[in-house]
């Protein structure tokens, strides 16, 4: 990372620290807290050139937010809102871009209607699990050929999934208005954003379980002490760094895959191990583990499940 | 090993099977207060059935069921989508206890009641300092007129939230740790006592912590010999590591729905973690089938312990990869089952009671 770069993680963090309440921002009826996102944009996360009214912040900038947020499980329209920006750069429409992007990056909240799902979408009927999809007030879809801004009707719907820190919603969309062409290299550009939240999930996630074996004491000793625990932590470890080295070598379609492959499964053992190595605590309502272990379960989902992407590897290797 | 069941065997299980399928029905969550009693009810139908308790002697409402018997009703059971035991903790933890250390009158007194969940009850062990360190608790039974009085803190205490009574370890004294506990058993509505519920990772009050403030005991619910707590409580975890309150029909059925699973959402890439899981539950099965012959000693029991609940975990986790994200139907299952590898002792502490105490591997 760059000094500027640091500097950047640095400001998120401390934000995230000080103004990060994820169970307060799970029940509000956007399912994230405005403040935070007003905070969040006026720091200039956001993949947005200049020109655009952006901060010029590029995809590394908005990485690092990402892996950030991922760290805290705030919720938050950053990764709706880059997917949408990055969709709309692609299309290359210079009128679209000039009349959107400013207001995106004031904070107005984007998302992005795409085929993740591996099937036709042809623009008509119910889109599920789009990100921030009940309340996004730009929303963009694309039938896999064509970009198109498109209304979202008013029979959009938060859909409860497991995990209470994405905000998910099913929309049906209407009024088509197309933008230009879709470029497939987004769906690789929304797998790698999302693996960099995911490294930022699983690190946190092993910093907390080593924090709480280091002060949990039993046998008259820190239970992080035993070795059965260092060595599942080790491996825990091991995982975090192999999956931030997956998320960060992102080139193209088959590296993009590999990543979203490797961190998911990654995120989700380390949740998992998160959880037996808090003992009792962990499966209460009141410790944030079980929010760790959903949202592992629930990135792992979104954007298309391992066995998905290994399906496609499959076809391309 | 000849699996084949014998005559009566087969008609007790046509028995359980035809009497499942006409009653069996959906109940709400058993840790609400209405899901509770509605659990409290189907027990009670069970025992008009003399079906709670099958391998108890008749007097205590049982049918003096054999090993095998048992297995079989619990196959029935679970294969029949019946609900969750609410009476488990009494039945499968403090019975075997009392089966073994109480007095006639303890038994005379406390079984008839537990299987018909006139008195459900919870386990009160842990306590926040002492988890997997049980012998460091410290919660104490002090002398008074005619019995007992306890001070102290427990947690994770089962079905606390609403059950009737509590059974659980108290420091008498004198000595440390594994010396100088007994065994007692409590009114969980006796003064002095607050339950706190404690809301679990779904939501819902599956356990609960329980304050005690000079509680009264009577000297009659003393379970062996005060003193003796630590042999009396550990002469029968065994139990609730082990098969009982494990059984195998519990993992055969939810391999069986996830095979069904499997044939609604085909999908190659999973075949074999869903062959995988349901050889398990199969091989689970034989396990235990084989502890007819020579019964599981306690360090055994440990082995048992660490296979079902890491394979009730790749079951759920399976049929979630199935599944996606909307997991109708199996979603609470796979939450629960996360709480096996550290409940009745975590899996830490079951792979140290092998390798020391089964492979003598030096402590």
């Amino acid at each position: 990372m760059t000094p500027e770069q640091l500097a950047l993680r640095d400001a998120v963090r401390s934000l995230l620290a000080k103004h990060s309440d994820v169970r307060a921002a799970i029940e509000t009826p956007h399912g994230y807290d405005k403040d935070v996102w007003a905070r969040l944009t006026d720091i200039g996360v956001l993949p947005i050139p200049e020109r655009y009214g952006g901060s010029g912040a590029t995809r590394a900038e908005t990485t690092i937010a990402l892996e950030e947020l991922g760290r805290t499980l705030t919720p938050s329209p950053l990764l709706a809102s880059t997917l949408a920006v990055e969709a709309l750069l692609a299309a290359e429409n210079e009128e679209a871009c000039e009349r959107l992007l400013p207001r995106i990056a004031d904070g107005t909240v984007a998302t992005l209607i795409w085929p993740w799902h591996g099937t036709e979408y042809d623009l008509d009927g119910p889109a599920r699990y789009v990100l921030n999809g009940d309340t996004a007030e730009i929303v963009l879809a694309t039938d896999g050929t064509d970009l198109y801004e498109v209304d979202p009707g008013a029979a959009r719907e938060h859909t409860p999934t497991m995990d209470q820190t994405r905000r998910l919603a099913t929309v049906t969309p209407s009024g088509a208005t197309r933008l230009g062409p879709w470029d497939p290299g987004v769906r690789d550009i929304a797998l790698a954003a999302l693996c960099a939240e995911q490294v930022g999930t699983a690190a946190r996630a092993l910093e907390l379980t080593v924090e709480h074996t280091k002060t949990r004491v039993q046998f008259g000793r820190p239970i992080g002490s035993f070795q059965a625990l260092k060595h599942r932590m080790a491996d825990m470890h091991v995982l975090v760094e192999t999956a931030r080295s997956a998320a960060g070598a992102f080139t193209d379609e088959i590296s993009a895959a590999v990543a979203k492959v490797y961190c998911s499964e990654a995120l989700f053992e380390v949740a998992a191990e998160m959880v037996q190595l808090h003992g009792g605590i962990a499966i209460t309502w009141e410790h944030d583990a079980h929010l760790y272990l959903k949202r592992a379960h629930g990135s792992g989902q979104l954007f298309g499940s391992p066995v998905m992407h290994l399906q496609r590897l499959k076809a391309k290797i | 090993m000849d699996l084949s069941l014998d005559a009566e065997t087969l008609s007790f299980q046509a028995e359980v099977r035809a009497w499942l399928a006409s009653h069996v029905r959906s109940l709400s969550s058993m840790d609400t207060a209405e899901g509770f009693e509605e659990h409290r009810a189907w027990e009670r139908s069970l025992a008009a059935e003399r079906l709670s308790v099958v391998s108890w002697p008749a007097v205590y409402g049982g049918r003096e069921a054999s090993l095998l018997q048992w297995l079989v009703f619990e196959e029935e059971y679970h294969a029949s989508g019946a609900p969750g035991r609410v009476s488990q903790n009494g039945i499968f933890l403090l019975a075997p206890t009392l089966f073994a250390h109480g007095t006639d009158e303890q038994r005379a007194r406390i079984l008839p009641a537990m299987a018909r969940a006139d008195e459900v009850w919870a386990q009160a062990w842990s306590e926040p300092e002492a988890g997997s360190d049980l012998a460091s608790l410290r919660s104490t039974a002090t002398r008074c007129d005619g019995g007992w009085l306890l001070r102290g803190q427990k947690t994770w205490s089962s079905r606390a939230a609403f059950a009737d009574r509590a059974f659980g370890l108290f420091r008498t004294g004198p000595g440390e740790r594994h010396r100088g506990l007994t065994y007692l058993l409590f009114d969980l509505r006796s003064d002095g006592v607050t339950v706190r519920p404690i809301d679990q990772l779904d939501g819902e009050p599956g356990f609960a912590e329980i304050f005690l403030d000079d509680v009264f005991v009577p000297d009659h619910d003393v379970v062996g010999e005060v003193g003796d707590g630590w042999r009396v409580a550990m002469s029968t975890a065994g139990n609730e590591r082990g098969l009982t309150l494990r059984s195998p029909g519990r993992f055969t059925a939810a391999a069986s729905r996830l095979v069904e699973l499997y044939r609604k959402n085909p999908d190659p890439a999973l075949r074999d973690r869903v062959v995988d899981a349901w050889i398990g539950a199969q091989a689970y099965r034989l396990h235990t089938y084989g502890a007819l012959a020579s019964p599981l000693s306690g360090p055994a029991a440990s082995v048992t312990k660490v296979f079902w609940s890491e394979l009730d975990v790749a079951l759920h986790e399976t049929a979630l990869d199935l599944l996606g994200e909307v997991a109708p139907g199996w979603r609470d299952g796979w939450l629960f089952s996360l709480s096996g590898p550290i409940y009745a002792g975590t899996n830490e502490i079951q792979r140290n009671v092998i390798a020391e105490r089964l492979l003598g591997l030096p402590r």
